[in-house]
């Protein structure tokens, strides 16, 4: 494979925690060991033409790999595990069910973790979020208790570790340590098997080492702005 | 017609529905998607209007339709129902390796970078209609997937598909923009209207379509 580039932010509202998407394509390459080089860009970079020719949405990550670039993390995950051995189970049937976790954790699960970090972080201080909140809660609490319930005592949500685990893994990391997955101490578990990967703490440290910007003015306050989680 | 009892692939969707979720259900995504190549399905019918029973959370973990299984997987999630369809089928998805990823990506694009703001309006307008927060939050999730619309927008501009020729990208982002019916934001972008008009005019999208319906109108209950 070409060195494939990705893009990332030098810079990060996530006060350390590596919750930006590039680092779940960071987790991906290095599980299966692919070198790659990352180009930075500075908060607000993302929304100028050059990215956005790059990621139409204007967010990071962006993947490019000779002639291909590609946005959406979860299809860069996609076409990761189909490069290289480890995230995608060989056999037909089994790879179908990795599948199938990627896009329960994209958009099944990650929509509702989305609705209560808006609803706390970003919209916390509206006088109508209070009315809200139990909503979102309840709706959150009901879909982690049916992954609970599904992943049971397993160790991996199928036989061994794949990208359905990597990204169902990632899109629960923001609300670790919360009241909302305390409540289920398998998911909780599954999580820092997870994060305990040694292609997780690769990737994590390289993307501590790039986190070399200026905090933005804008930011000086402790407050996170929506397309800081949703990039 | 694809809808066939013998059929090895089956579709889980619901007897009933209320009219605002008429012809929205996801397992038209999936009706859709058979009919482009010809692959004929039966339908499993499950009681919208109760709980899941218990032994279906063992085939869909969150108690959704629709589920899929044929001679080889059993699947939930429409993403990665589509993907299985037309991972070998050019109908669905390009062969040439730029297009096909790329196809892949609009895909999840509609389903996590699209669906979710539309989701957070239908719990505005429709889940929890009449309670006061609605009212204050609206404007500023209209405003943001209006912006995030405006984006998609500029991205199609004027081609006909996102890639080359019609593929589950094109396809999932019509059935994402569909669940804005009731409101005028898709108006307001004159290409993504005219998009998922194209879509909607597809054959194999009628079918699929008047087959959900048809299965509502079939078991519609009796007027209180």
């Amino acid at each position: 494979m070409t060195i494939p580039v990705i893009t990332a932010y030098n810079w990060s509202p996530d006060r350390g925690r590596g919750l930006v998407r590039d680092m779940r394509v960071r987790w991906a390459l290095e599980e299966i060991g692919q070198p790659y080089d990352v180009r930075y860009l500075s908060w607000g970079q993302q929304k100028e033409s050059a990215h956005r020719a790059r990621n139409p949405f204007g967010q990071v990550p962006a993947y490019e790999e000779g002639d291909l670039v590609l946005f959406e993390s979860g299809a860069i995950i996609f076409h990761i595990a189909e490069s290289g051995p480890g995230l995608f189970p060989e056999d037909p049937a089994a790879r179908a069910r990795a599948i199938e976790w990627m896009f329960a954790a994209l958009n099944s699960v990650e929509p509702v973790i989305w609705d209560l970090i808006i609803a706390k972080i970003i919209e916390g201080d509206h006088d109508w979020t209070a009315a809200r909140l139990p909503l979102v809660e309840a709706r959150l609490g009901s879909r982690l208790g049916d992954l609970s319930a599904r992943l049971g005592d397993s160790e991996w949500l199928e036989d061994s570790f794949s990208a359905g685990d990597l990204l169902m893994v990632s899109v629960l990391r923001p609300i670790e340590g919360s009241d909302a997955i305390a409540k289920f101490p398998n998911l909780e578990a599954y999580v820092a098997r997870g994060v305990a990967r040694p292609a997780f703490k690769r990737a994590f440290d390289k993307w501590k080492a790039g986190q070399t910007g200026e905090t933005p003015a804008a930011f000086a306050q402790p407050k996170h702005e929506p397309e800081g989680e949703a990039a | 017609m694809p809808v066939d009892p013998n059929a090895t692939a089956e579709i889980t969707a619901f007897r009933w529905v209320p009219d605002f979720a008429a012809g929205l259900v996801r397992d038209l995504r999936i009706r859709w998607a058979l009919e482009e190549i010809g692959r004929s399905y039966r339908v499993r019918l499950l009681d919208a209007t109760n709980p899941r029973p218990l032994e279906y959370f063992q085939e869909q973990p969150f108690g959704q339709v629709p589920a899929y299984r044929d001679e080889q997987v059993q699947l939930f999630e429409s993403g990665a129902i589509l993907l299985h369809l037309a991972i070998e089928d050019e109908r669905l998805l390009p062969f040439d390796r730029n297009q096909r990823m790329r196809s892949v990506a609009w895909m999840i694009a509609a389903l996590n970078s699209v669906e979710p703001i539309i989701l957070q309006l239908l719990a505005i307008d429709i889940f929890n209609r009449g309670q006061e927060w609605t009212k204050e939050r609206r404007p500023q999730v209209v405003e943001f997937l209006e912006t995030r619309l405006g984006k998609l927008s500029e991205a199609l501009g004027d081609k006909e598909w996102f890639e080359g020729h019609f593929s589950i990208g094109d396809l999932m982002v019509v059935a994402v923009l569909r669940q804005l019916r009731h409101t005028d934001i898709v108006g307001k972008f004159p290409n993504l209207a005219a998009l998922v008009a194209r879509a909607e005019a597809r054959p194999a999208f009628q079918r699929a379509l008047a087959d959900q319906l048809a299965v509502f109108k079939q078991h519609e209950p009796e007027a209180a």
